[in-house]
């Protein structure tokens, strides 16, 4: 990688991290939680409005068909039903749906003339009742024309004609095709010493968070305004988009944020269930609550995971890895709202944690007649980790070497930092060996080394798994265009907001802009704020602006949030606290340089005692300004806001052979499961399962580990048992929760050890990293590592995920009926 | 997902409900614990027009010892069955087998004889009830009949119970001291359906098996015993081989199903394994 | 032909509610937009993730799985009748301290099978609380601290006691 300085912006870290905190770094009981205990939490289906009614939403049948015709009239007859709306009625007012790519795909809330997958809407029915609405769908007539079912993407990308999704965009479903190159491929690939090849497959898995996307609207008809509480983020980063689809200006569309019941991804942009809603409001002019129930929710989230098929190439050269290959086929269903914005993100730590010098990427992207890939906790690094570390695992295997010696060889040393990768991206700072090493040692490596053996002696089959790879936080939004020849954007780092206002009893305010998925916002934005001003927690409220009233905010997701709103706090307390400080100074008439802020106070430093309350400041800020000396540039009032962007991104090459920096702020992890293989079944149980983390400075290590755990939980749930599964002809095999199969606690490991290390980043505010995805992009990786370590008497290998009983067993099978297999 | 509307009635006693099915008994479902007929209704897989809401008849839900029989009342709870005294002395079986049946609120409203006659091929129960040779008990207005278990599970949802008839009692034969019993399942989690799962049991004749059964669930369209593997442990000490033995004649004679979580070779692989293991749990016992 | 609405009477959290409804009204449903206790969740409707989960008469039951009119009569307990943000109920300050909880969806059903559990069984084993809670499935936490904090609860619970 090109050492190049003057690329690597400079940082605007205004706090520097620290030995010791009071509020950073305690693992605080979360604010968030009274009211969740209680039950009176309100999420987006506990809102009940006057002369509210109920939306339901017909599923197509098929995977691909025409829609001949529609007849609604024996279910408008229904009683209690208040009106039904086809695809066509509802495109006379909304248009279509926001994509991010560039051409985008043209996707309608309620499928005009064709449906592209099971599942997606083919009318809406408004009553008095849910009840009665789904009652009403069973009475909507459809007259279909079959067209070919693509599902599996190698076919789709062949077909021409009336296998075409999307025919408008052109004779062919492949969405995107190109190659790019970054560093010296070809000479990685000369004359290697060794290369590694492996076919690796990773299917389709999602959020499934046990709350559905919903959304309750409303439209005033004196005002032309539409309300629209719905648990969706991103409402005060393009929440005009959905304004744009319903055919208004941008401020006759407030969104509201509701809690969610979880999103990891899945509710970053609940596009087409506000805009039902809300087009339905309008509609039939009463307020209108549209809730998915589980089967919408899976067969038409627009959020399922990514589902790609790689042949990889790795080259090695005196023991070190230098070049990677990846072919990829990625089938991203029957819309693109990301692009390939997945793969964009891949980019920013594919080479992963080790000094790899060339990538080559060749990308076809595929629709399919399947629902559309969203966000899903990872966005298509998780899959390049698995990518790897497989390789890595191949390499050390075949090179004869352990694969510890072997990662640790191939490490970036912790002077290597700041670290510029092939593609562009920078890693800000890490300890790639020290996580290793924790890891190792909470686990007693040598300790189930041993068991291990022992256990091989009696029959059974332990393995112990490793994957050490990146989470990448704080994106910049690059990757959503950065692989199109034409930019979608100019640079942004995705700013984030807060604003502050304390009250005239001293009571503090922080306005977020974005929700409450999960995440601990509240918390963190508390242990930030008390930080800073030195408030004590029970002084601090934290309130979710709307659209309406919200600054810039791009919300969760991308593990960005902590960062961007510690950034956010930091710079809005600044402004507050000087504020407060040159009011004390004439309270105190003392200087403003003699003054610090201390356990609620504001006071003369080394003077105890000459000290004012944070109320008697605020009191007299908010109403005493004319008995302080004039100054134009001293106000009334205690408030301030501030948008907070990270300037640690820039732009690609034009020839794309640099996509410049855009997902700097670089953790790292390392996870080390230890499985039992019942190879008659083929179930796996977890023996062990340590998980280290480095985030940089943690503020809450509690709610830090809840992310870890919670996430190992889902990558194991990929890696194991979850797979939304399409048939020949596009049925959902998995369209219920009988299926699909989310872990239970006897599916997981008891216990997940969770250990930290802090390098902390030199950009971000206190050198916080981001951590909330962390725990997915490991487990599925490490669990691979595992099985196959647990079956490496047996010869057998792991390529694919998901490792369900059926697969592991037919591999087992295979591997003991060939006449090589290895003996124990 | 909402349930279809259906007609709701709700008997006092046993008369009120064989009256009821006695009556337009096709279009008539009858709702016990609901933990299987609701869901399949919020799903709208089906859509009764009538329920007949059996949990306020007295006198069915019994559990106790009756001569040579245990019986257990049909509208028993799982959750009740589960925490008998009298069913882990005299069918301990069925005790094994329910640590694999749903989780515990399931299992407080599910009903013994409502999964029975749900009759789903991948339930735990059918199986253990054909591994004890019980007798089901059905009431009609007609009167009174028994079926023994080994005729009752026809089909996928399908037992040789009429529409207009209800099942009563559960009736096990109470087993010598010496009958060994196994139970082994494969599930992808805790609690789901089984893959496969056996029940086994049989008696030890000097020094012999005999009298063997093996229920299964997962291995047919309908829980069934497998005669060919019973034959091969008959009259065999119950050796590795032995067990082997009847374990492939196990494999070798279904003709499993396949769905998206099970081929039929990788059930022909459980039904081969499990046979195995729960013949020697059983004779370990 | 309309289907006649049946009476229903129900004590909830100790409070007695009379309504008249129709026959399909699914129990959460009555819970949550008759009564207006919109505590208990609903996931799936077919009866797998749990959160609707309630006590009914003592014993935890799926309330998307019963029908209201077959809770004439029954006592039913909910989230609601546990504690207040003032004052807590034990199990509720354990999972506030173990951090049993991150969007709360299911926590009011991991709540209801706690309290099942310890006031049956005021010291469970680990593999106890596993086996009562079990049946729920949480998408966020990975289940330990909800583990420990029943463990915590029951620990409390058990000293207060004593």
């Amino acid at each position: 990688m090109t050492e190049a300085p003057n690329r690597i912006p400079r940082s605007r870290q205004q706090e520097a991290p620290r030995a010791a905190y009071r509020w950073i770094g305690r693992s605080m009981k979360r604010v968030e939680d009274p009211r969740l205990l209680t039950g009176h939490g309100t999420y987006v289906d506990d809102i009940d409005l006057p002369g509210m009614v109920h939306a339901a939403v017909l599923r197509s049948p098929h995977a691909h068909a025409r829609i001949r015709a529609i007849d609604t009239s024996r279910a408008k007859a229904l009683p209690g039903v208040i009106m039904a709306m086809t695809g066509a009625d509802a495109a006379d007012k909304a248009g279509p749906l926001p994509c991010f790519a560039n051409p985008p795909v043209k996707q309608m809330c309620i499928a005009v003339d064709r449906v592209r997958h099971v599942g997606e809407p083919v009318a809406a029915v408004v009553a008095e009742s849910r009840y009665v609405a789904e009652d009403a769908l069973e009475l909507i007539d459809v007259t279909w024309e079959p067209l070919p079912v693509m599902v599996d993407p190698e076919q789709a990308a062949r077909a021409t004609g009336d296998g075409v999704l999307h025919p408008e965009r052109g004779d062919t479903n492949i969405a995107f095709r190109r190659s790019f190159d970054f560093g010296p491929v070809n000479e990685d690939f000369a004359q290697p010493d060794h290369v590694i090849r492996r076919k690796l497959r990773w299917a389709r898995s999602g959020a499934q968070p046990m709350e559905t996307v919903g959304a309750v609207a409303e439209y005033n008809q004196g005002t032309g305004k539409f309300t629209i509480r719905a648990n969706t983020s991103m409402y005060n980063y393009v929440g005009w988009l959905v304004a744009a689809s319903l055919g208004v200006p941008a401020h006759r569309a407030n969104i509201v944020p509701t809690l969610a019941g979880g999103s990891f991804g899945s509710k970053i942009f609940t596009h087409r269930v506000m805009v039902i809603a809300a087009t339905l409001a309008r509609a039939c002019g009463r307020p209108v609550k549209y809730i998915e129930d589980r089967i919408d929710n899976i067969t038409a989230c627009d959020a399922h995971g990514c589902d790609r098929v790689y042949d990889v190439e790795l080259a090695i050269k005196d023991g070190l890895m230098t070049g990677l290959k990846c072919r990829v086929v990625d089938d991203y269903g029957a819309y693109f709202q990301f692009g390939v914005g997945h793969h964009g993100n891949a980019l920013s730590q594919i080479t992963g944690p080790y000094r790899l010098r060339s990538v080559r990427l060749d990308l076809t992207a595929v629709l399919t007649n399947k629902c559309q890939q969203g966000a899903y906790r990872g966005f298509g690094s998780d899959v390049g980790n698995f990518v790897l570390e497989r390789m890595v695992d191949a390499a050390a295997a075949e090179l004869n070497e352990d694969q510890i010696q072997f990662r640790q060889r191939n490490f970036i040393q912790p002077n290597q930092f700041p670290y510029l990768i092939p593609t562009g991206n920078m890693y800000d700072s890490g300890n790639y060996p020290a996580v290793l090493d924790k890891a190792l040692d909470l686990l007693d490596y040598a300790g189930w080394r041993k068991r291990q053996e022992e256990a091989r002696q009696s029959g059974k089959y332990i393995g112990i798994g490793i994957a050490t790879c990146q989470e990448r936080s704080v994106f910049s939004a690059t990757e959503f265009w950065m692989l199109n020849k034409e930019p979608g954007f100019a640079l942004t780092s995705s700013p984030e907001s807060v604003s502050l206002k304390m009250d005239p009893t001293g009571k503090v305010y922080v306005a977020l802009q974005a929700p409450f998925w999960g995440n601990s916002p509240e918390t963190v934005a508390t242990q930030i704020l008390a930080e800073q001003l030195q408030i004590d927690p029970q002084d601090v409220i934290v309130t979710y602006s709307d659209s309406d009233h919200g600054l810039n905010g791009t919300g969760p997701g991308g593990s960005r949030f902590t960062v961007m709103l510690a950034g956010a706090v930091v710079g809005a307390a600044h402004q507050l606290k000087h504020k407060l400080i040159r009011v004390a100074s004439h309270m105190l008439e003392t200087d403003a340089s003699d003054l610090e802020l201390r356990d609620g106070k504001i006071g003369v430093r080394g003077v105890p005692g000459m000290e004012k309350t944070f109320a008697e400041v605020a009191l007299h800020a908010h109403y005493f300004r004319l008995s302080m000396p004039d100054d134009p540039s001293l106000t009334s009032g205690l408030d301030a806001a501030h948008v907070y962007d990270h300037p640690a991104t820039t732009l690609p090459t034009a020839d794309r052979k640099d996509l410049g920096i855009f997902y700097p702020i670089m953790g790292h992890m390392c996870h080390l499961p230890v499985v039992e293989v019942d190879i008659e079944t083929g179930k796996v149980k977890f023996l062990a399962y340590v998980a280290v983390h480095d985030c940089g400075t943690l503020v809450n290590p509690m709610t830090l580990a809840g992310h870890v755990r919670g996430g190992v939980a889902q990558g194991i749930g990929t890696a194991l048992y979850e797979r939304y599964h399409y048939d020949p002809e596009g049925q959902l095999l998995t369209a219920s929760f009988t299926d699909y199969l989310i872990p239970t606690l006897h599916e997981l490991p008891e216990e997940i050890i969770v250990g930290h290390i802090e390098t902390p980043s030199p950009f971000t505010e206190y050198g916080i990293k981001g951590g909330g995805e962390g725990g997915r992009m490991g487990a599925p990786p490490a669990v691979a590592s595992a099985v196959e370590d647990a079956l490496r008497p047996l010869g057998v290998r792991i390529d694919a995920l998901p490792l369900t009983p059926k697969q592991l067993r037919s591999l087992i099978r295979q591997a003991q009926e060939r006449p090589s297999a290895a003996a124990e | 997902m909402k349930p279809p509307p259906f007609e709701y009635l709700r008997p006092v006693d046993l008369e009120g409900v064989l009256a009821a099915l006695a009556q337009d008994s096709e279009a008539t479902k009858i709702l016990a614990g609901g933990q299987s007929l609701i869901p399949m209704m919020n799903l709208r897989m089906v859509a009764p027009k009538r329920l007949v809401d059996v949990n306020c008849v007295p006198g069915l839900n019994r559990i106790e010892v009756d001569h040579d029989q245990l019986v257990i009342g049909a509208l028993a709870r799982h959750t009740d069955v589960l925490a008998s005294p009298i069913v882990r002395q005299h069918a301990p079986l069925l005790i094994a087998a329910y640590q694999h049946v749903a989780h515990r609120p399931i299992r407080n409203r599910g009903t013994i004889g409502g999964n029975l006659m749900h009759a789903d091929p991948a339930s735990e129960l059918p199986a253990v009830v054909l591994a004890l040779d019980a007798e089901m008990v059905l009431q009609s207005r007609t009167g009174e009949r028994r079926v023994p278990a080994g005729g009752f599970f026809l089909g996928v949802f399908e037992t040789a119970a009429r529409a207009d008839e209800l099942l009563t009692e559960v009736r096990i034969p109470l087993a010598s001291a010496s009958r060994r019993w196994g139970f082994e399942e494969m599930s992808q989690r805790q609690g789901d359906f089984a893959l496969v799962a056996v029940a086994a049991t049989f008696d030890v004749d000097s020094g012999r098996c005999a009298n063997t059964h093996l229920g299964y669930a997962g291995a047919a369209d309908h829980a069934l015993r497998i005669a060919a593997a019973e034959a091969a442990l008959n009259g065999e000490i119950a050796d590795e081989t032995a067990l082997e033995k009847a374990a492939a004649a196990a494999a070798e004679a279904v003709d499993p199903p396949a769905d998206v979580h099970a081929d039929a070779a990788y059930r022909k692989d459980l039904v081969r394994a499990l046979t195995r293991r729960a013949l020697s749990a059983a004779s370990h016992r | 032909m309309p289907i006649a609405n049946e009476r229903v009477r129900v004590t909830v959290n100790g409070v007695a509610y009379e309504r008249s409804v129709e026959p399909r009204l699914l129990l959460s449903d009555f819970l949550r937009h008759e009564l207006g206790l919109t505590g208990t969740h609903v996931g799936c409707e077919h009866g797998v993730c749990g959160m609707c989960t309630i006590l009914l008469d003592g014993r935890t039951a799926r309330s998307c799985l019963a029908f209201a009119v077959q809770a004439d009569g029954c006592q039913i307990r909910t989230v609601e009748g546990l504690g207040t943000v003032d004052s807590l109920h034990a199990i509720q300050e354990a999972f506030w301290e173990k951090h049993g909880l991150q969007c709360g969806y299911c926590t009011p059903a991991m709540l209801m099978a706690a309290v099942e559990l310890i006031e049956a069984n005021p010291s469970p084993s680990r593999d106890e609380i596993r086996e009562a809670v079990g049946g729920i499935l949480c998408r966020c936490t990975g289940y330990q601290t909800i583990v420990e904090a029943v463990e915590l609860a029951a620990k409390r619970t058990q000293e207060v006691t004593k």
